[in-house]
């Protein structure tokens, strides 16, 4: 395992993307999440999963829990609001009988789950059954009022017409069948979750395996391998050809730019923690001076 | 001579209890006396003018060890009450969760009484076959209750979630795939209890069994006007044996009364006299079971293990995953007393609520398992040498923290005032 601070521990980084052309339809990136799930379903590793599936309003998701591959394939796709995957954790051990779940989640989520296992309050035979995390990077989220605004005031459109969202090379990207409107992602701060202000973890640090766009071309992810979990999936996955894998770029565009991200998102938000523990906030993160490393997210 | 023998508190069992004894000369019990000193926590009242929603929650803390029981008898005496008809499929997963925890809980007591009666040699794959009953047992109070302990999806009108196709056959995998277990099982325990040499009518008494259904529970099984609450100040007080000895005569009396005023349970009584409450009561009305005792306690309870799991299978078949589990009510108070009867792994649960008109809760009450079976538990230790006293004790399975009631102690004397105990 290698310790690093700024990507979390991991065993190894990949650049790869899902081998079926029905995932890639409708996945954000490389469609590694909704391949690797499948896979994992497929193989019994995990007999059921929590994925952002459609809720009441377009781009609105809600957790569902995903039995079957169609089920979680209709989920992929990234939705720039939350979605509180975690809340059905408990329901998927209990009504819906899974025994082995598998779960998607923001840093933040992932957090929770590990948070979940430690001290598994209120969780009898909840935490023994999560089977698989898969992480996804993520910079900040927005409540669903901000995506409205972003689609209906800077778009000027309506949330069922569009059929992508994406943030990449600093834009957010809203695309609908005959139009793109690309808002620089300066233009979309203040409108994020203000407890995003205080998240040191870019890249999923404490999941199975975590993966996003940043450091891969277009249409393929970058994957960081991190417990022995997350490793043997994505070696089996390759192996059985459920993901292609391309040489990872190392330089300017590749990693050194997940690195800048992570490392960038940390000392920012570092400094906004210490900002409110001086004003005596209850924020739970260590205050940078106590820190050996203040890259570490805690 | 004779001697009072106290042993207490009594062990392996839910709760704290002291046996009081009567002896004669030769060490056997002239007169038994059973009696809670479990502290109370007052949950009857605490539900009174709160919503009644709150009710199945609050009282489900009766007890961790029957807490599907209380909740359930709670919620059907409130769908009584409100005149609330649930949906068919709510209530069989209600019975499928019920038989459940009988399971569950009389693995529970296997586990206490295996020093009594499992083989040192046979010990650890006996208690390694009990944990994997409960565990199939417990997936299934899960998977349908919510959580096995204090079960958050049994509510007032149905069930919170019905379950999905794929919780239906695993339901239906896992007590097939454990039944054999259980029928092997509850064969080892009948031999083992058959084995062991105790006295031919040790636990016989004459006493009338109570129970109102074979596996669920039924308020038309019951008559409330034939229930009548005793002070265990009245019960206890002139239990003793008649002696000779003018000095010792004193004492038993004095005992007898010091016991009325310690007694934390009130004395039910159905047509005037105690009862047995249980699975033997339950076999014995319902399933042709004749025998009395300590071994026929045993031996019923083991094998009502069976019948439940098989309730189970039989119920799950008519689940429809799809129907709706929650019937469509307004939360009207009906100042109307309803009533809830579930046959609990230790007998006759009743608890009985009234919704006041404003929609609050106005009247509550619980008599639960094990307060139908004290009075009865103490006389039948009589007649056999005290040494079997707690062996009698531990077949009925008692929980006293279910059967608590209040005691009100006057503050300056620290008298325990018994007339003005309070009906929790
Ligand atoms: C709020 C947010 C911010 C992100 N920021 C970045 C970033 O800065 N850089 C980067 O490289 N990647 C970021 N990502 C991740 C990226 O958008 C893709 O989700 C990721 O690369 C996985 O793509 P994929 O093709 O492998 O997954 P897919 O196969 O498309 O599957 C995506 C999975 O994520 C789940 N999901 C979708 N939305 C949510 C949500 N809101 N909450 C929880 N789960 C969800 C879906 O149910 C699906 O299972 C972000 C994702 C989110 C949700
Ligand atoms: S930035 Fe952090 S807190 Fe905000 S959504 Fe992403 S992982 Fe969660």
């Amino acid at each position: 395992m290698i310790q690093d601070s700024v990507l979390g521990p991991h065993q190894e980084i990949l650049t790869a993307r899902a081998t079926d052309k029905k995932i890639l339809k409708n996945a954000q990136d490389g469609g590694i999440v909704t391949a690797l799930l499948v896979y994992a379903l497929e193989k019994n590793i995990i007999d059921g999963t929590i994925v952002a599936g459609d809720g009441n309003e377009p781009w609105k998701p809600e957790p569902i829990v995903a039995t079957t591959k169609k089920e979680i394939l209709k989920s992929s796709g990234t939705k720039y609001t939350m979605c509180p995957n975690l809340a059905m954790i408990k329901e998927a051990t209990r009504s819906y009988g899974l025994e082995k779940i598998g779960t998607v989640g923001t840093p933040c989520q992932v957090m929770g789950i590990r948070k979940m296992q430690t001290y598994p309050m209120g969780l009898r035979h909840v935490t023994d059954k999560i089977a698989l995390i898969a992480g996804i990077y993520c910079m900040e989220n927005f409540p669903y009022d901000s995506l409205k605004a972003f689609i209906q005031d800077k778009a000027e459109t309506v949330p069922s017409k569009v059929v992508k969202m994406d943030i990449s090379k600093g834009k957010l990207f809203i695309r609908t069948s005959d139009n793109e409107t690309a808002i620089p992602i300066k233009e979309t701060h203040g409108y994020e979750q203000s407890g995003c202000q205080y998240c040191m973890d870019y890249v999923a640090e404490l999941s199975d395996f975590s993966c996003g766009s940043v450091g891969a071309k277009e249409g393929w992810s970058t994957i960081i391998k991190r417990t022995d979990t997350g490793a043997s999936l994505i070696d089996n996955a390759v192996e059985d050809g459920v993901l292609e894998v391309v040489e990872t770029n190392e330089g300017k565009f590749g990693l050194e730019m997940l690195r800048k991200l992570a490392t960038n998102k940390k000392k920012k938000r570092q400094k906004n923690i210490d900002k409110a523990l001086d004003i005596g906030l209850e924020v739970p993160f260590t205050k940078s001076d106590l820190k050996e490393d203040i890259l570490e997210n805690r | 001579m004779s001697k009072t023998i106290t042993i207490s508190p009594t062990s392996r069992q839910e709760g704290h209890a002291t046996l009081s004894l009567e002896v004669d000369d030769e060490g056997i019990v002239t007169t038994g006396r059973y009696y809670s000193i479990t502290p109370v926590r007052g949950i009857e009242k605490m539900v009174i003018g709160k919503r009644p929603e709150s009710a199945p929650v609050i009282v489900q803390r009766i007890c961790g060890v029957c807490p599907v029981t209380h909740t359930l008898a709670s919620v059907e005496a409130i769908d009584d009450s409100l005149k609330i008809e649930i949906p068919k499929t709510a209530q069989i997963l209600r019975e499928m969760c019920l038989n459940a925890h009988m399971v569950n809980s009389h693995a529970i007591h296997h586990f206490l009484v295996a020093p009594d009666f499992v083989p040192s040699e046979d010990y650890k794959q006996v208690v390694k076959n009990i944990s994997e009953i409960r565990k199939q047992a417990q997936f299934v109070e899960d998977v349908i209750g919510g959580e096995g302990i204090h079960p958050s999806d049994i509510r007032i009108g149905g069930m919170a979630h019905n379950i999905t196709k794929n919780t239906k056959n695993k339901i239906k995998t896992r007590i097939n795939g454990v039944i054999k277990l259980i029928e092997q099982h509850v064969e080892q325990m009948t031999k083992y209890v058959e084995a062991k040499e105790f006295p031919e009518d040790l636990g016989k008494h004459a006493q009338p069994v109570l129970a109102t259904s074979n596996t669920y529970g039924s308020r038309q099984n019951i008559s409330l006007s034939s229930i009548n609450e005793i002070m265990p100040n009245s019960w206890y007080a002139d239990k003793y044996t008649s002696q000779e000895d003018e000095e010792f005569a004193e004492e038993t009396k004095k005992t007898a009364k010091k016991i009325g005023k310690t007694a934390c349970s009130q004395i039910p009584l159905y047509d005037n006299t105690p009862v047995e409450t249980g699975p033997r009561a339950r076999a014995n009305k319902y399933r042709k079971f004749k025998d009395v005792g300590v071994k026929a306690q045993h031996l019923a309870r083991a094998q009502e293990m069976i019948n439940s799991a098989e309730r189970i299978l039989e119920l799950v078949d008519k689940i429809d995953p799809s129907a709706q589990t929650m019937a469509k009510f307004n939360l009207e108070g009906t100042d109307r007393l309803g009533v809830g009867v579930i046959e609990g792994p230790r007998g006759t649960n009743l608890h009985t609520a009234k919704i006041s008109s404003d929609g609050f809760i106005s009247e509550y009450n619980c008599i639960v398992p094990t307060t139908w079976n004290i009075p009865t538990m103490g006389m039948a230790t009589e007649g056999n040498h005290y040494d079997y006293a707690p062996d009698v004790i531990r077949a009925y399975d008692p929980c006293l923290s279910c059967a608590t009631h209040m005691i009100v102690v006057d503050d300056e004397s620290k008298e325990v005032l018994k007339e003005d105990m309070v009906q929790l």
